[in-house]
């Protein structure tokens, strides 16, 4: 694998569970065991109810992209050589909205409310990451 | 700023997302999917501050007038934003003095009365927030405004607005009651918020055309234009407006995460 140019996932102790999943190809989020909502950022305490108690639910990675922009500017040098790149929000079937990019997909065909599925991409021997490409091409 | 984008999000920057203009890139596309909007709306919004700045001699685009072919030779920054929907980076300051009417009345110069002041902060960051498309924190921070002030949108004679993007002066005139969703583009066309419009908004050019001082752009600007200071561009006979009496002012923070607002008072 060749040199990864790009910033690395941080790593912390609410975020350790995700990034574990990654790596095995399974996105994972918090689900509150009090009030049932499935939530992403990670977080110690549901943002809903404020409980603390807390189990972590596997996703389908299915979801639709909520809105997304293209990038002409490369804001780190890492992504030079992918300009222009397409980040989205992600609306995940399970509720939660994730950051990513766009795949296997042409620019004009990016749109918001497009069905997409988790592609993932093992960036090196500790990370993968979950990006998305049009169901439709599945 | 590299190191500031990378600690600010550090998820995000492992996708090549980096706030402010990847996240208002991101809500302004939300907006074109959820009603009329976009690049056709925002040449207004980018020309019509420009023309501003070009009677304002600090203004950083003073001699650089812009016009909608300009705009649309603009390159991307990120789609659907480009270099000219974005503000400027500048250094520099901006004060404003407040104290009591009372103490105000000896002042050189004449004071500008608050009528009213309101807040409002969704909150939420841009990847869960469900607002970026509007309502915004801009429609009860107005609403308190106004209560406060006793008046209504009507009684506005121009309007100083937080103008990181041209889609944040959209959206936030939107908010604030001015004209419905996607009827922007309707409301900005021939001249509504320029020199000569009946609604003039951004009148030094704004962070657009002018300076980015954050928050004291607007507000400061409206206090000049009220104490009559403003020269060139004063509002009144000499730019073809209304003499202002009341201004609404605005501020935001984040990616439309909080909303403040505004309103003064010739005294």
């Amino acid at each position: 694998m060749e040199h990864y140019k790009k910033p690395l996932p941080c790593v912390d102790d609410d975020t350790r569970e995700f990034w574990n999943g990654c790596k095995e190809h399974q996105l994972r989020f918090q689900k509150c065991k009090a009030c049932g909502h499935i939530r992403w950022p990670a977080s110690p305490i549901c943002p809903s109810c404020l409980s603390k108690d807390t189990t972590w639910l596997a996703a389908s990675g299915k979801g639709r992209i909520y809105t997304f922009a293209v990038y002409h500017v490369a804001f780190h040098p890492g992504f030079k050589d992918d300009l222009p790149y397409i980040v989205a929000d992600i609306a995940l079937e399970e509720g939660p909205r994730l950051v990513s990019n766009i795949v296997e997909c042409p620019l004009d065909k990016v749109k918001c409310d497009l069905p997409v599925v988790v592609a993932w991409e093992d960036i090196n021997e500790e990370f993968a990451l979950p990006k998305f490409r049009p169901a439709s091409s599945a | 700023m590299r190191r500031t984008l990378l600690e600010l999000s550090p998820q995000d920057a492992v996708f090549g997302h980096f706030e402010a203009v990847g996240g208002y890139a991101l809500a302004a596309r939300r907006a074109m999917h959820t009603f009329r909007t976009g690049p056709e709306t925002w040449k207004h919004i980018a020309v019509g501050q420009r023309r501003w700045a070009n009677l304002t001699a600090e203004a950083a685009m003073h001699d650089q007038p812009m016009t909608f072919e300009d705009y649309d030779l603009s390159p991307w920054v990120v789609e659907p934003l480009r270099r000219a929907d974005c503000c400027l980076i500048t250094d520099g300051g901006r004060a404003v003095v407040i104290t009591s009417a009372e103490r105000a009345r000896d002042l050189k110069q004449p004071p500008v009365l608050i009528m009213g002041m309101g807040q409002h902060n969704p909150a939420s960051g841009v990847h869960q927030a469900t607002h970026l498309a509007g309502p915004t924190g801009a429609k009860k921070s107005a609403e308190t405004a106004l209560n406060m002030a006793g008046i209504t949108l009507a009684d506005i004679d121009a309007c100083e607005i937080y103008d990181c993007f041209t889609y944040t002066v959209e959206i936030t005139l939107q908010d604030y009651g001015f004209f419905g969703p996607g009827e922007g583009e309707d409301w900005f066309k021939g001249g509504t918020i320029e020199p000569g419009g009946s609604m003039p908004v951004n009148t030094s050019g704004g962070m657009l055309s002018e300076a980015y001082y954050m928050g004291l752009t607007p507000l400061s600007e409206a206090a000049m234009q009220l104490m009559g200071r403003c020269g060139q561009r004063q509002l009144g006979p000499k730019t073809h407006t209304k003499p202002p009496e009341i201004i609404l002012c605005s501020d935001n923070g984040a990616i439309l995460q909080t909303h403040s607002c505004a309103i003064l008072r010739r005294s």
